[in-house]
């Protein structure tokens, strides 16, 4: 007779796990009580399933948040309605520097990449575990004009200090050639 | 068994596809006009909301992550590709994972970016959070705190499962599709995170 090995024995229990916690969340739906016993489980696993389930409760944020962000997507639509035909999404990083206003805090002066954040094959930017990061900042002297933010400061550091794209290296490698070509002739 | 929500289909399942995702007339309303965003968002302003909290441990980094979260979904909303399928029963919805997606890279954008520039000590971002001083009225509140800080001791990918399925009661399939794993592993990373919460908090006498 062939024994499950270790490893099976583990994701079948991890299976079961998936389909006790799948019924106490239906029971929650329902209204009905947490405990759903399921004799091949762990109770002690159980029992931390059910105390999650109920401990661990959704956050809501404050109401002047939720209207003061709702006003700011109403703007951001109206805005993107505009440009849509010219390429809407390019304003995304001008949207993303504004800040709510009456947002306390510090300022907004994070890097991002808007193509990174949306694309859902990305690698986790991630990560709590991942340690410092050391791509360089370099605001500060870059900023000579009031009208460029913070923010586009920090992206067009993070841009310059990012390794080329092989596709990037290879168009300007052309470029250099046909250049050198063009200067030999 | 890997069923990842996020994955290129041919056009031969494209043709078969039978779009099921609960939130396609909202997401086909906002395409339309921007201004029929609002609907969506006001649907998962909290669990965006939520799952900032529980990894920032911050209100005020929250607010910040789902400001962008939001506004990088709407200004993208075109990009959003809908991909749930019959499998995948009525309830799903592919929205809600591209939405959580963004919201991840977000979040892990705003924690590398607290890294850099600390304005004070991770612990205290990191700390048990005090959503649950909302509760007052709660009786256990000490449990509630116990619980949340055994969670949060986790490591990363554990933690977020945990989250994805106990706040957001995702399905393992949608916590696949955010963590970009396949349902086996997640699974995994659920069991061992049940494990190692119950292990914890049986040594801390709960």
């Amino acid at each position: 007779m062939i024994q499950p090995s270790r490893r099976d024995e583990s994701e079948i229990e991890a299976l079961r796990v998936d389909q006790y916690l799948e019924s106490i969340l239906v029971a929650r739906d329902r209204g009905a009580e947490l405990a759903v016993h399921d004799s091949r489980l762990d109770p002690g696993l159980q029992i931390v399933a059910e105390r999650l389930s109920a401990e661990l409760i959704r956050i809501h944020p404050s109401f002047r948040f939720e209207e003061r962000l709702a006003r700011r997507l109403a703007e951001v639509g109206d805005t993107l309605r505009l440009p849509a035909a010219a390429g809407g999404e390019s304003r995304l990083p001008q949207l993303l520097a504004q800040r709510l206003p009456g947002t306390p805090g510090r300022a907004f002066e994070r890097d991002f990449e808007p193509a990174d954040l949306l694309d859902p094959a990305h690698p986790a930017i991630d990560d709590d575990s991942s340690g410092l990061n050391t791509r360089p900042l370099l605001i500060g002297g870059a900023i000579t004009s009031a009208a460029i933010s913070l923010a586009g400061a920090a992206l067009v550091a993070w841009r310059l200090s990012r390794p080329a794209h092989p596709m990037v290296r290879a168009i300007r490698a052309a470029h250099v050639r046909s250049a050198e070509q063009g200067g030999l002739a | 068994m890997a069923r990842p929500v996020f994955r290129k289909v041919t056009a031969e399942e494209d043709r078969r596809l039978v779009h099921l995702d609960r939130d396609r007339a909202l997401v086909e309303a906002a395409l339309r006009d921007p201004a029929a965003f609002d609907p969506l968002y006001r649907k998962y302003l909290a669990q965006v909301y939520s799952y900032a909290y529980y990894e920032l441990g911050s209100h005020h980094d929250a607010e910040d992550a789902a400001e962008r979260t939001f506004v990088l979904a709407l200004g993208a909303l075109s990009r959003f590709e809908e991909r749930a399928r019959p499998v995948d029963g009525d309830g799903a919805s592919t929205f809600r994972v591209w939405l959580f997606r963004i919201a991840r890279n977000v979040v892990a954008n705003i924690r590398r970016s607290q890294r850099r520039h600390p304005v004070a000590p991770i612990e205290a971002a990191a700390g048990v959070p005090d959503p649950l001083d909302v509760e007052r009225t709660v009786t256990g509140q000490h449990e509630a705190r116990a619980a949340w800080a055994a969670v949060a001791r986790l490591p990363p990918e554990r933690r977020r499962a945990l989250v994805l399925r106990f706040v957001e009661e995702m399905s393992t399939a949608e916590i696949a599709g955010v963590l970009g794993r396949s349902e086996g592993a997640v699974r995994v990373l659920i069991h061992r995170g049940l494990r190692a919460v119950a292990r914890d908090l049986g040594g801390r006498r709960w």
